[in-house]
């Protein structure tokens, strides 16, 4: 006897669709909060703002972040470092309070890191630094940027966006970087 | 568009709605957690971010004295290594050194300073403030003092030298008390009284081993934990490169072979106690062959005319031609050396067989050369070297405690409540003194009996100076800095002495306000004695490179000619060693000996050093007693079967492991484990054989004959597994490693390795 | 270069990822058992440097301990006649490595220093190359280890914490040839100078029985001890072509 599949298959076109629609959902969900809240540019704990520091006042890179030419990491600066201008200077506004709020308590400032590479990456700045690259090309333009955020593809710069392997190794093949490729250079 | 029912609709819509909260909560859940930097305060001058700052010290973990250099990043302490520039470690380290940063940073340290709330010994300690801690026993100091009864104050101290040791006395001179000791298990009293005795030095001399050709070392574990391990390593490694010359040969003699005795070219088992006679019967032969043709060499004859090499073949269990062999070997090779110590010293002969040993020295006329026995000169910082109390000091000072004579008792790390055997009784006869303060940074097994603990610093964070004894030929000193910031609120044992000083008005003779402070005034006095006021920079400049360079020392060698008084020859003779508990009852000697990773116990609160496998065994974190494997088939024992020792103090039940390398009555037991109270690591771990040693005391010197104890095995018919990393301990014809005779020229295998070079 | 020439050379590429004709540097290090006194001291600062786990009594007993160096000990002859040799063991760092091979996603390979790599975030934890190394020297991190606060303060920020699921083993301080090599490179580009970088247990090692170097250097003091008479190679007959050389144990 024949027997057709066909009305099993139409009994179970609602169970489909359901299952259809609750996957385009999961889609959906997953590239809004890519969109709407992505981690690229974490609210910090003080609205500090490098356009203003760093183009406006023309403060080199190297004078807060002292380390880069010397050491792996290139370090944030203290906070004695900011209230050596700060004392003095927009004393008043909301946000230079509420640093002088953390000097007065004697509080570190709990930066959330931007640039954050897994720790089994163990990138050094000294060499980077030595080789005459300049920190726009990683870090994108920071110099024009309110909040610091993740250097995204349509921001100049020779390097692709975001910082991910494939975008280290880029250079390293390209410039012919000494032992660029060898997985032991970084991931020691 | 389809028509949809009402509640399909919904439905649809529902799912979507679960799919997006789902798709949603995805994305976020392999995001990155967030990370902080968090900056500094104030920019500190003592490092920057990711590079590292060195800083070098002197290694506290025994009492060698080594300079270290530690690596530190960000305020840490990361590595420790050898001082490359310190006379002592040249720049190696042993392995208890290296795990010096988890005294450091060990979990289980004492945070700050307590006080006993119940009965003592209960664990009832309650935290207080250093002002309570300290005030409470300054007044009770006092009222001692003004009552005239300073001397009813004990000071118990690890051994130690430099201007923290020149502190407590100068403190207890102040209390009127004569009751400070220095005690540190290991200290080989027995060795310093023979040197006392045939040479009349009260320090230790430099033992060439870089130079030697010939070594002779009667029981001496020097590069297991004879004295200064770490430097006698060193020496041992260019006498077999050959440097001076030949590559050197070394003979041990001793009941078990120790890490020493593996490496030797020739192990010897002697009877335990006997190897002082044997070297009595090698010095006989020097004499009666005339290979020794001094002016005394009549006396000599008389005085060893007992030890012809038949008697001493006798009493040793050691052939003739063996004996004579080496006698022959010691007296033509040059330069030859004979040492001694470990646990032939801990005999109840113990000083009369280290004295034979310094007898070979001379005779073969090896005082003050390379390659020999060479004098040190005075330390350069010392006014006085501190007294190291041996047994019978310990002993005195428990029944002084018994008597009610001692009314404060101040304990600065040691832990003898663990070292000492339970037949002196020392933990109740403490119970006697009204007020125990300890200033140890762990709760130890006497801590746990103190009134007051007021935690000190550990070494990695204190200052503090030291002049290694035994010394390495020159007087030389070292600057102990702080590394890292103090971790909790603990204070050094200068500091604590110092603030006591301070309360107590002892301010004209102790005007230091820290240690630094007081440091930094003794090595003024070093500085300008030694001509340095004449220097630029003066003694400021001084200091600094002091501090920087970790070590300082100079050219002066030892002045003075030596002879033998004639009395001495007359009494050298080698009493058979006596042993407690019957032969019969007690058929095996117990033949303790300090472990290679936990030392006297105190570092087994250590994990890495749990974790360090035991060179000759590979067990790790327990007990075991290692037996003859004849002697195991005998009693029916295998490895892990647990038997109980037993001798007339006590008994102890550890595992057994099969050690081919052991004489057939004696039985050998590392000492470290067995701790009750000493952190998460080291308690309720393996068994304590101190407990039950015999607490005799070596007669010339007052030491412990830790070596003369008979004890008998019971099995117990119970088995554990030892935890081992070692698979089968035999190469089993695998060839792995590889030997070959003198004449390096005759190896087996050819060497196959292509070398490839570049091209110039 | 002829077709059948370069054929060879793409294949030889192939079958061995990181295949250099010429190295870089040759590490090698050569450990003298004459002078080895089995103290250990190596071990423990081989744990302090690398950040080894403390893995606990259970993991010894199941065979699970994490020991990039280890000392061996083989008992020879009978009482009174018994002898005990040390063997510190340590990855061999071979040119012909066996567990290079294996491994499904190239997570270790033969780099141009001479160096047999091993890549934590690479590795998917087959433990292939632990069964087909003879020397047994790697090591599986069957665990995610802890450190009980505040031990970990004393963990070294130039090398990797390794979590649970991956392979590890000897590196010859790769931390400390990358930080001669950037000194080197700050000095001048010039090359690493004999003596510049020693592993820790190198650095550590009391009777100087452990020398490293570069092999390609004539003149450096571990060419000297590998082109003595007294140079082998720990199972030599596998033909694994070790970068660390032993010299035997004298024994007249």
């Amino acid at each position: 006897m024949n027997v057709s599949i066909v009305p099993a298959l139409k009994a179970l076109v609602p169970a489909a669709l359901v299952v259809g629609v609750a996957f385009a959902g999961v889609l959906l969900g997953y590239w809004g909060n890519d969109t709407f809240s992505p981690d690229t540019s974490p609210v910090q704990p003080i609205e500090f703002s490098h356009k203003i520091h760093a183009t406006d006042n023309e403060i080199p890179c190297q004078y807060c972040h002292t380390q880069a030419r010397r050491s792996a990491s290139a370090g944030v600066p203290s906070v004695e470092k900011c209230v050596g201008c700060h004392n003095e200077v927009a004393a008043d506004k909301p946000q230079i309070r509420k640093l002088l709020n953390y000097w007065n308590n004697k509080e570190p400032i709990p930066w959330v890191k931007v640039h954050d590479l897994p720790d089994f990456v163990h990138f050094t700045h000294k060499r980077h630094v030595a080789a005459g690259i300049e920190c726009q090309t990683c870090h994108g333009p920071v110099e024009t940027m309110d909040r610091v955020r993740v250097k995204r593809t349509t921001d100049e710069h020779p390097m692709e966006a975001p910082l991910k392997m494939g975008v280290c190794l880029d250079c390293h093949k390209n410039f012919e970087v000494e032992h660029g490729t060898d997985c032991w250079t970084c991931h020691k | 568009m389809p028509n949809i029912e009402r509640r399909d609709f919904l439905k649809l819509v529902g799912a979507g709605g679960v799919g997006v909260g789902a798709g949603y909560v995805l994305r976020e859940s392999i995001k990155h957690p967030k990370e902080n930097l968090i900056p500094h305060i104030v920019a500190p001058e003592e490092y920057s971010s990711g590079i590292a700052t060195w800083y070098n010290s002197v290694c506290s973990m025994c009492s060698s004295g080594c300079g270290i250099s530690v690596r530190t990043r960000e305020g840490r302490a990361k590595k420790i290594e050898g001082n490359p520039l310190h006379p002592v470690s040249q720049g190696k380290l042993c392995a208890i050194g290296q795990s010096g940063l988890q005294v450091l940073y060990n979990p289980d340290r004492l945070t700050g300073p307590l006080v006993q709330n119940g009965v003592r010994g209960s664990d009832s300690f309650a935290q207080i403030s250093w002002e309570e801690g300290l005030s409470s026993v300054a007044n009770r100091l006092e009222l001692l003092n003004a009552a005239g009864r300073g001397d009813r104050v004990a000071f118990l101290s690890e051994g130690m030298s430099g201007h923290l040791a020149q502190l407590l006395e100068l403190f207890m001179e102040q209390m009127g008390s004569d009751r400070l000791l220095h005690y540190d298990f290991d200290h080989p009293h027995s060795l310093y009284a023979a040197h006392q005795q045939f040479f009349g030095e009260k320090l230790l001399p430099y033992y060439d081993l870089k130079n030697a050709r010939y070594l002779l070392s009667f029981g001496a574990d020097f590069l297991g934990s004879w004295i200064s391990p770490v430097h006698h390593s060193i020496g041992f490694g260019h006498s077999r490169e050959g440097l001076s010359g030949a590559r050197g040969r070394f003979v041990q003699i001793e009941p078990r072979m120790s890490v020493t005795g593996a490496a030797a070219d020739e192990w010897i088992a002697a009877k335990p106690g006997t190897e002082g006679i044997l070297a009595l019967g090698i010095a006989h032969h020097l004499v009666a062959s005339g290979y020794y043709q001094g002016d005394d060499r009549n006396e000599w004859a008389v005085a060893l005319a007992d030890y012809s090499e038949n008697v001493v073949a006798g009493k040793t269990g050691i052939p003739v031609e063996t004996i004579t062999r080496l006698a022959d070997t010691f007296a033509s090779s040059e330069p030859s050396l004979a040492i001694g110590g470990g646990s032939a010293g801990n005999h109840s002969n113990g000083v009369e067989t280290l004295v034979a040993v310094n007898a070979l020295n001379y005779l073969v006329g090896n005082l003050g050369k390379p390659g020999g026995l060479v004098f040190n000169p005075a330390a350069a910082g010392q006014a006085s070297q501190p007294h190291q109390a041996s047994l019978r000091d310990m002993l005195a000072l428990a029944e002084d405690a018994r008597q009610g004579q001692i009314e404060v008792l101040v304990i600065n790390g040691v832990n003898p409540v663990f070292t000492m055997p339970n037949g002196t009784e020392f933990g109740e006869a403490l119970a006697q003194i009204p007020l125990i303060v300890s200033l140890s940074s762990f709760m130890d097994e006497t801590a746990a009996l103190a009134d007051v603990i007021l935690p000190s610093h550990t070494y990695l964070e204190s200052w503090g100076d030291s002049f290694p004894e035994p010394g390495v030929g020159i007087p030389t000193g070292s600057i102990s800095q702080p590394v890292v910031a103090p971790l909790y609120n603990t204070k050094a044992t200068g500091d604590t002495v110092l603030e006591l000083s301070q309360r107590l008005s002892f301010n004209e003779a102790i005007p230091w306000h820290d240690m630094e402070g007081c440091l930094k005034e003794g090595w003024r006095k070093i500085f300008s004695q030694r001509g340095g006021r004449a220097q630029a920079g003066g003694f400021d400049l001084f200091w600094r490179e002091l501090c920087k360079a970790g070590a300082w020392g100079e050219e002066a060698r030892f002045e003075g000619t030596y002879a033998l008084d004639k009395a001495v020859i007359a009494g050298i003779g080698v009493q058979d060693p006596e042993f407690s508990g019957s032969a019969d009852d007690y058929p095996f000697i117990l033949h303790p000996y300090l472990s290679m990773a936990l030392h006297d116990g105190s570092a087994a609160n250590l994990p890495w050093m749990q974790e360090l496998p035991d060179p000759m065994t590979s067990v790790v974190y327990g007990s075991w007693v290692e037996i003859n494997p004849s002697t195991a088939k005998k009693l029916g024992l295998v490895e892990g079967d647990l038997v109980d020792i037993e001798s007339i103090e006590g008994s102890i039940r550890a595992p057994v492991y099969v050690y081919p390398a052991i004489m057939p009555d004696v039985v050998a037991m590392p000492i470290g484990q067995g701790h009750t109270k000493f952190g998460r690591y080291a308690e309720n771990r393996g068994v304590n054989p101190i407990e039950i040693l015999s607490s005799r005391v070596e007669e010339h010197s007052g030491g412990f004959a830790s070596s003369a104890t008979r004890i008998k095995i019971t099995p117990t018919g119970d088995r554990v597994e030892i935890v081992k990393t070692g698979g089968n301990s035999r190469e089993l014809g695998r060839e792995i490693v590889q030997t070959t005779g003198e004449s390096a020229g005759t190896s087996a295998k050819l060497n196959s390795i292509p070398i490839t070079t570049v091209q110039t | 270069m002829s077709i059948l020439d370069r054929f060879a050379e793409s294949w030889r590429k192939y079958r061995k990822p990181g295949y250099y004709d010429e190295f870089d540097y040759h590490w090698t290090m050569s450990i003298d058992l004459d002078r080895c006194t089995g103290c250990g001291a190596c071990e423990t600062a081989c744990q302090a440097e690398n950040n080894l786990p403390i893995v606990g009594e259970k993991a010894f007993s199941q065979g699970r301990e994490v020991k990039w160096l280890r000392i061996e000990r083989y008992w020879e002859g009978e009482y009174p006649d018994a002898k005990l040799r040390f063997m510190p063991m340590l990855c061999q760092h071979c040119d012909s490595a066996p567990c290079e091979t294996v491994c499904p996603v190239t997570a270790t390979y033969h780099n141009q220093d001479g160096l047999n790599t091993q890549v934590y975030n690479r590795c998917i934890g087959t433990r292939s190359c632990a069964v087909y190394c003879p020397y047994e020297v790697r090591y599986f991190n069957y665990i995610d280890h802890k450190w009980d606060s505040p031990l970990d303060q004393q963990l070294n920020p130039d090398v990797t914490v390794r979590e649970k699921g991956v392979m590890e083993k000897c590196t010859f301080c790769i931390q400390r040839i990358r930080q001669a090599k950037d000194e080197a490179k700050d000095d001048g580009r010039r090359r690493v100078r004999d003596g510049e970088v020693q592993p820790a247990c190198v650095q550590t090692c009391a009777t100087g029985a452990m020398v490293f170097g570069d092999r390609k250097d004539p003149k450096s003091k571990v060419s000297k001890s590998i082109n003595g008479p007294r140079a082998y190679r720990v199972l030599d007959e596998l033909n694994t072509d070790s970068s660390v050389i032993y010299l035997k144990k004298v024994e007249a």
